[in-house]
């Protein structure tokens, strides 16, 4: 049951495969479950034989997911079985603030769920994702600075006496790490370090096949990882922070005197075009971010680092330079370098992340056990 | 204002102003819109947001003052005038035909024609090129405008300016009572637009969502520029302060003109 509620949907085949059972015995299983109305079936083929395609059955409700970034909102609804039935993404303000947020957040979820058809009634939980380190118990914010505007707000305690549904807040950038692992690049391995590189600079870790959260939820802290002993002060107070040097307000400002003013993705555009001075800015990101990335890697060990966020759409420009310095500053191990991909999901890894965690709390597996 | 421009600007107003009877709706109003840029203009209501969008499409005439495109000075007798010059307007109406298809709406008064006959097949292409240029979701390009949403709407209004291919959108109100889903629909659009390289001016009240999109935010209050701010590092408290006149932050010093006050 849960295999399927983690896939989405796949065959009897793949389901016997991944679960270990026998196929009969998961035909046995699968018809059960799809008289008590909690799976469905629909005729398909593998490998070009004819197979059972298994999914949850979409009577069971919806979930959704809100992604805040820095300068953008992004609401997705699927039903149980992850398949995306509404989406939309909007611009945000430069430090907008949780009051106006969450508002906006709330119409433009009622209005998507509205658009299907459907009531928030079947909505049965809602996951939610916040560029700053938030305490996966209580959905509290606890950063002081990170996310201005946000400090110390309860997600839950706003948006579930808005919307009536149960509410799951994580860190944007673990819920990145989360769809990767689910749906993405880190589809079956164990420790894997997610990397999201956009407006701001975060992580999320994989530890053992698990989001690893530390004491409060702030582990991960990626773009707090000091760089330079004397560089700029940053939002969170310290100094040289990797954020302060390669977040977006930091790579836009040194264009500034020279190319005016640019967006993130002006900068990535024109990367692309060949423009030197905007390569330039990326690369040298590219190689502060490995510089970080090192120390993660020779803390921890993992077998895979995935880059996800805005700057990984500027492909090699980033990331020739990001595995070149890698390679040259971890530990040399006799099992090569470790290994780096890019995002499978790109922008839409954090809100996925977000529907992964409104699926995982919405309690499919106590109402299949009264149903089983 | 960002600090440096590489570039001519595409749309320049200076010294305009303009008076209804006593009213002074616009007073010696300077303003530079680049390529790939987007103004936001703001104020209260009668600050001459709306005046000021119809002089720079060619819909009202200033009293004094000119406008010029890539710096030099053109007369705007109406808004075809302005539209020949690369500067289109969809205004707070939209101006739409209810009973025409999305095609149909696009091209009136602009068809593609050949030998005499109207060219469907090339209109028709040209509209899911605008369309989808805007990323816009309309559901069928022969599907009559009535049976559209709001935001829709506001997205074909805004592909009709486009098929002149324009350097310059004004857009005013382009929020006004749209729900939150059609909202995001039009800032999305307002973003397409600027990457596509033009300059848009949007008027709008709604600060939370000016800010989301726009590289300047001009205040307008009392017909005067009363702000110039960098959208990336204004404050919502400057804007407001500027809007209603609290403070004179933000108002930049312009070398050639002393402030008038």
């Amino acid at each position: 049951m849960s295999a399927v509620q983690q896939r989405g949907s796949l065959t009897q085949v793949e389901l016997a495969g991944v679960t270990g059972l026998s196929p009969a015995t998961v035909s046995n299983i699968v018809k059960e479950l799809t008289g008590a109305g909690v799976l469905t079936t629909s005729p398909t083929s593998r490998s070009g034989r004819r197979a059972q395609q298994v999914a949850l059955a979409r009577n069971l409700g919806l979930v959704a997911g809100i992604h805040f970034g820095s300068r953008s909102l992004r609401v997705t609804v699927s039903d149980v079985a992850q398949r995306v039935v509404a989406d939309q993404r909007m611009p945000l303000p430069p430090d907008h603030r949780a009051d106006a947020g969450l508002e906006r957040a709330s119409l433009l979820l009622t209005e998507l769920v509205d658009s299907v058809d459907a009531t928030l009634a079947e909505v049965l939980a809602v996951g939610v994702g916040v560029p700053a380190p938030v305490d996966p118990e209580s959905g509290r914010i606890v950063s002081v600075g990170v996310l201005r505007g946000w400090d110390g707000v309860s997600v839950p305690e706003v948006l579930e006496r808005r919307l009536g549904v149960p509410v799951r807040v994580d860190n944007d950038s673990n819920l990145g790490a989360l769809a990767e692992l689910r749906h993405g690049a880190a589809r079956g391995r164990r420790h894997v370090a997610y990397l999201k590189v956009s407006h701001g600079v975060g992580s999320g870790l994989i530890v053992d096949g698990r989001v690893f959260h530390g004491r409060t939820g702030a582990a991960g802290e990626f773009g707090h990882i000091t760089i330079d002993d004397n560089g700029p002060i940053c939002r969170c107070g310290n100094r040289g922070c990797l954020d302060a040097l390669i977040g977006a307000p930091a790579l836009l400002r040194m264009l500034e005197s020279s190319h005016g003013h640019l967006t993130l993705a002006d900068v990535i555009s024109r990367a692309q075009e060949g423009d030197p001075g905007c390569r330039r800015v990326i690369s040298d990101a590219g190689r502060l971010l490995a510089v970080a990335a090192a120390n993660t890697c020779n803390l921890f060990d993992p077998e895979l680092v995935v880059v996800g966020g805005r700057l990984a759409e500027a492909g090699p420009i980033l990331l020739d330079t990001f595995r070149n310095v890698l390679a040259q500053r971890t530990l040399p191990s006799t099992a090569g370098p470790v290994e780096v991909v890019v995002s499978e999901l790109g922008t839409a890894a954090e809100v996925r992340g977000a529907l992964a965690l409104a699926l995982d709390h919405a309690g499919i597996a106590e109402s299949m056990a009264v149903a089983g | 204002m960002s600090p440096t421009h590489d570039t001519v600007p595409v749309l320049s107003v200076r010294g305009v102003s303009r008076n209804y009877g006593a009213v002074r709706a616009l007073v010696d109003v300077d303003l530079d819109i680049h390529p790939h840029e987007v103004v936001a203009i703001v104020g209260d209501i009668g600050a001459g947001k709306s005046t000021l969008a119809r002089v720079m499409s060619g819909a009202l005439a200033p009293d004094s003052g000119r406008i010029e495109r890539d710096g030099v000075p053109v007369s705007l007798t109406s808004t075809r005038a302005a539209r020949e010059h690369g500067i289109a307007a969809v205004f707070q109406d939209l101006g739409l035909c209810e009973n025409l298809d999305v095609v149909q709406n696009l091209f009136l008064g602009q068809e593609i024609r050949r030998g005499g006959m109207l060219d469907e097949r090339q209109m028709e292409r040209r509209a899911w090129e605008v369309l989808s240029q805007l990323a816009a979701r309309v559901p069928s390009v022969r599907a009559p405008v009535r049976a559209l949403s709001g935001g829709q709407r506001q997205a074909v209004a805004v592909a009709r300016s486009l098929v002149g291919n324009p350097r310059v959108v004004v857009l005013d109100e382009p929020l006004a009572s749209l729900g939150i889903s059609q909202t995001a629909e039009v800032l999305n659009m307002v973003e397409r637009l600027r990457e596509s390289g033009l300059g848009v001016v949007m008027i709008s009240h709604s600060m939370v969502d000016v800010q989301a999109v726009a590289d300047r935010i001009v205040v307008l209050r009392l017909g005067r520029i009363n702000g110039d701010f960098d959208a990336q590092h204004a404050s919502y408290e400057d804007l407001i302060a500027a809007i209603t006149g609290i403070t004179p932050t933000g108002r930049l010093p312009r070398p050639n003109r002393p402030a008038a006050l």
